[in-house]
């Protein structure tokens, strides 16, 4: 047992008191980031670390993250650090300056250890598409099962204890899917309520700044130091950031969850499924109002096609800039159609270019109205049957995945003509973009799996309240893969 | 698979005879799919939605004074510069 995997609560205290140093935290991240046997790292950032957790001597009793080690997923700048997204068509790339989240938590003196895997460009749900290969999951060291993704890295960091914290971002439930499989708590906030400057844009319209944390108290003092409004993106809220983290004690009696029926329905592990009827069960006992609710089995069904034509259609054309001319590796050509072509034919895998050809095949003029305009019309009645949903009931809860982590052997990023409902319903957040924290729930054969609560707009701290409940329900903070517990449910 | 080759040569990049063949099965389903979406019933009657929400955030900035980036950072990424820019392989034939 080392200081860092101490509750943050705890580690600030010790901070304060001087029994372990921002320094000695550092190194110890550092040297369990060297040791690290699941790919989880884009880059370690000794020198940076080192130098500015020494210059932390005086320790600020206000400020939880002082001194607290994280880590960033490699699709947010970072000034002076190589930022790659991953991808083959950034090697080299090194950003003149931070991402808004990035400057917060400097400010905040948290200090960035390094750099994290990704799905290529953020785009995929498996932890594998990355340039530097699969992403292991630290709950399985024979290296069968996958972290999912795309923000693999980071939630492989925090698994296994090298971290408190780490940042991710989420356009579908890539923070939230992999927080299921890695027994995380991952939490993506209300769309607007956490700037995205300088975070790399996939689909701008379904895009969020989403971070893993190990309990439910981290979670929300992160969205105290990274939440506001940044003049810097103009979709980014001027609604006034709250104390997130003032109703985590308050009593959960009288709100209400709606359970999507179908999605449970549609999981055929039964050992899971008992599992969540039992915590539906315990939160009865709290005084929380269950109801399962339909959502209609035409929208759900239509979840996936709806996320795939608008995230491809919107990446296909913010990724335009990568061209070998504004950003990306230089391979010849004589033309500059040729440079383009030669730096994004290499530049590129296989998965990213079959998704802009979709993308860019539902923008095509003759297919806008039946492809993206319709998918953009599907949207809009999902999310109204899902603010419907919230009309009646405090939150919506489903498990997060249908099963733990997948075997890396049944994984595929191909599109499926089964309707995996279970597997994509967490989009529903994203096309709303509503707040959405996955939670640990339990273990099978050793490896973690979760529930997913999603609340009205902007009502992050009921979220958190309702989440601390289900916490103190299964008993399951600040499990690790080096520290795995029990569930008392 | 024509227009998908011709659509990835638009995109300036090509793939390889086994990749455009997982295309073309993707875009089977996803074809079918978004033919079901179509039946759901009263959806034109909807607006495409853009943003999950509309946020208002109109306003003036303070007309304050920045430091523009330093040349030495502009031409940090150039991987071939001279005399204080960058310079590009000559592509105008």
């Amino acid at each position: 047992m080392n200081y860092i995997d101490l509750p943050l609560q705890e580690l600030h205290e010790a901070l304060v008191a001087k029994k372990v140093t921002p320094l000695e935290l550092t190194e110890e991240a550092l040297k369990r980031a060297h040791a690290d046997q699941n790919n989880a790292f884009e880059y370690l950032d000794d020198e940076g670390a080192i130098a500015f957790a020494k210059t932390l001597t005086e320790p600020e009793k206000d400020n939880p993250l002082w001194g607290i080690p994280y880590f960033a997923k490699d699709n947010f700048s970072t000034k002076g650090i190589p930022t790659t997204a991953s991808s083959n068509i950034l090697v080299g790339y090194v950003p003149v300056f931070d991402a808004t989240v990035i400057s917060k938590l400097k400010a905040a003196k948290a200090v960035m250890i390094g750099k994290t895997t990704l799905d290529e460009l953020a785009m995929g749900g498996t932890g594998t598409t990355g340039h530097l290969g699969k992403t292991f999951n630290p709950y399985d060291p024979k290296h069968e099962r996958m972290i999912g993704g795309s923000s693999c890295g980071s939630a492989a960091a925090v698994s296994a204890s090298i971290v408190p914290f780490a940042l991710g971002s989420d356009t579908g439930d890539s923070v939230r899917k992999p927080a299921s499989y890695a027994g995380l708590i991952g939490m993506k906030p209300t769309w607007g309520r956490i700037s995205r400057y300088g975070l790399f844009p996939f689909a701008p319209s379904l895009d969020h700044v989403g971070y893993f944390s190990r309990d439910v108290y981290t979670s929300a003092v992160l969205l105290d130091v990274l939440a506001g409004r940044d003049p810097h993106d103009s979709t980014s809220s001027m609604k006034e950031v709250e104390h997130y983290e003032a109703d985590l004690k308050k009593p959960v009696k009288g709100l209400k969850i709606a359970v999507l029926k179908m999605v449970t329905d549609s999981i055929k592990d039964e050992e899971i499924k008992k599992h969540f009827y039992a915590s539906l069960e315990g939160l009865k006992k709290e005084g929380v109002e269950v109801d399962f609710v339909e959502f209609g089995k035409d929208l759900l069904e239509s979840l996936y096609a709806t996320y795939i034509v608008i995230s491809c259609a919107e990446a296909t054309s913010n990724d335009a800039n990568l061209d070998g001319i504004k950003f990306g590796p230089y391979k010849g050509g004589k033309t500059y159609q040729e440079v383009m072509y030669n730096a994004r034919t290499a530049g590129f895998s296989e998965l990213i270019k079959r998704r802009f050809v979709i993308g860019s095949y539902c923008l095509m003029r003759e297919n806008q109205e039946e492809l993206f305009l319709r998918a953009q019309r599907n949207r809009a009645k999902i999310v109204e049957r899902t603010n419907e949903i919230l009309k009646d009931h405090d939150f919506i809860l489903a498990l997060a995945a249908p099963s733990i982590a997948p075997l890396f052997a049944q994984a595929s990023d191909k599109l499926s003509d089964e309707y995996l409902i279970a597997d994509n319903h967490l989009c529903l957040g994203n096309f709303a973009g509503l707040p959405s924290i996955t939670l640990p729930l339990g273990y099978k054969s050793g490896m973690p799996y979760g529930v997913n609560f999603m609340g009205r707009a902007f009502e992050e701290k009921k979220l958190f309240q309702i989440s601390q409940a289900f916490e103190t329900l299964t008993g399951l903070a600040e499990t690790s893969a080096l520290a795995p517990k029990e569930a008392k449910l | 698979m024509d227009v998908l080759k011709d659509a990835a040569n638009r995109l300036l990049f090509d793939m390889s005879d086994e990749q455009y063949k997982t295309l073309y099965e993707e875009f089977g389903i996803l074809t079918k799919q978004m033919e079901k979406i179509g039946e759901i019933k009263g959806l034109e009657s909807y607006a495409p939605m853009t943003f999950p929400f509309d946020c208002s955030t109109t306003y003036l900035r303070e007309d304050v004074a920045e430091e523009p980036l330093p040349r030495d950072v502009a031409l940090k990424n150039a991987g071939n510069k001279q005399d204080g820019q960058i310079k590009l392989p000559k592509v105008v034939l």
